[in-house]
């Protein structure tokens, strides 16, 4: 943990981060976007910089990631 | 729809305190808005997504049927996220595992009803449906590893650097100076952003355990650990020990 890049990680704090509200309203979208093979951080780049950063939030987007995957194709009935 | 969401943008912008930060709201609220603008054109929800929302409307035939489809499968979910998330649950198993599970699902199950009218195809139904469940994993992950071990005083207050990172004799002068004016630097940070800081960046308290010790959020507490980070790297580069961005390398 004494290299710059362990200090800057350690430190990672970027103007653009969107914060944890603006994440929580697209975070769906988000994943689908992931799923379908796209590049999520080019259409909601301030979300993308808060995954790096965000603990609480990176579980929710790791969780949701994998749930969408596995339990998605599901319909009512 | 778009219109309600320039409203809450603007709330947004109001709410943030730094201009830089008002570039990062705008942005990721102009893509949902274009997403919305799709969906108001008529290219909107698929047809799996459109078949749960119709039957979960209370007025149709089959709607009791699809809530207990959907709470079956949020409880499926929230059951594989208390599994991904065990670490933080400690030994918790059995029937008290079980009702973390159900109350999960359950509470996730009422807030998806609600909020039936919200759902704008920007995903399918299961995924949104299950960030609910998601939400709901998280919040309950934190109030129980809280009550069961909250941080103590040791994870909170700032003394020096941990082991883990206090310079060893090999260590070059260059990185035991950095190392110096990083110590000196989380000293000057306010009372709230080092206790923030110290947490969760040095001792890896989780930050929805923080929370709640501090009688806070998830987002407030996430500003002050943005904003004690942010004044570190000004610190630092004021002592001559700038923080080189990586990812701008």
């Amino acid at each position: 943990m004494t290299d710059h890049v362990h200090l800057d990680e350690l430190l990672r704090a970027k103007n653009e981060d969107a914060g944890c509200n603006a994440g929580e309203d697209i975070l769906d979208a988000y994943v689908e976007l992931e799923l379908a093979g796209e590049d999520p951080a080019r259409v909601y780049p301030g979300t993308a910089i808060h995954l790096q950063s965000c603990p609480g939030c990176r579980a929710d987007h790791d969780g949701l990631l994998e749930a969408a995957r596995r339990f998605g194709d599901v319909l009512p009935e | 729809m778009v219109v309600a969401k320039l409203a809450e943008t603007q709330v947004a912008i109001h709410a943030v305190r730094d201009p830089a930060d008002v570039d990062a709201v705008v942005s990721d609220s102009r893509a949902t808005i274009s997403a919305m603008e799709k969906l108001d054109a008529g290219l909107a929800i698929d047809a799996d997504s459109r078949q749960w929302v119709e039957q979960l409307r209370t007025k149709h035939p089959k709607h009791d049927r699809a809530v207990a489809r959907l709470h079956e499968m949020l409880l499926r979910v929230a059951y594989h996220e208390l599994s991904r998330r065990r670490g933080q649950l400690q030994s918790v198993s059995g029937p008290e595992f079980d009702d973390l599970a159900h109350q999960a699902a359950d509470d996730a199950l009422v807030n998806v009803l609600a909020r039936l009218d919200e759902f704008r195809g920007l995903s399918r139904f299961t995924t949104w449906a299950y960030k609910f469940a998601m939400f709901e994993v998280s919040s309950k992950v934190g109030r129980h590893a809280w009550r069961r071990q909250p941080p103590g005083a040791a994870e909170l207050s700032w003394d020096r650097l941990p082991d883990s990172m206090a310079p060893r004799p090999g260590d070059r002068l260059e990185q035991r100076e950095r190392l110096a004016a990083l110590s000196g630097a989380i000293g000057e940070l306010t009372e709230r952003q080092r206790e923030v800081f110290v947490a969760i960046a040095l001792n890896d308290v989780s930050i929805d355990v923080l929370a709640i010790q501090l009688g806070s959020n998830r987002n407030a507490i996430y500003k002050n650990l943005f904003d004690a980070r942010r004044n570190l790297r000004v610190k630092m580069a004021a002592a001559g020990h700038p923080v080189l961005d990586m990812d701008a390398a």
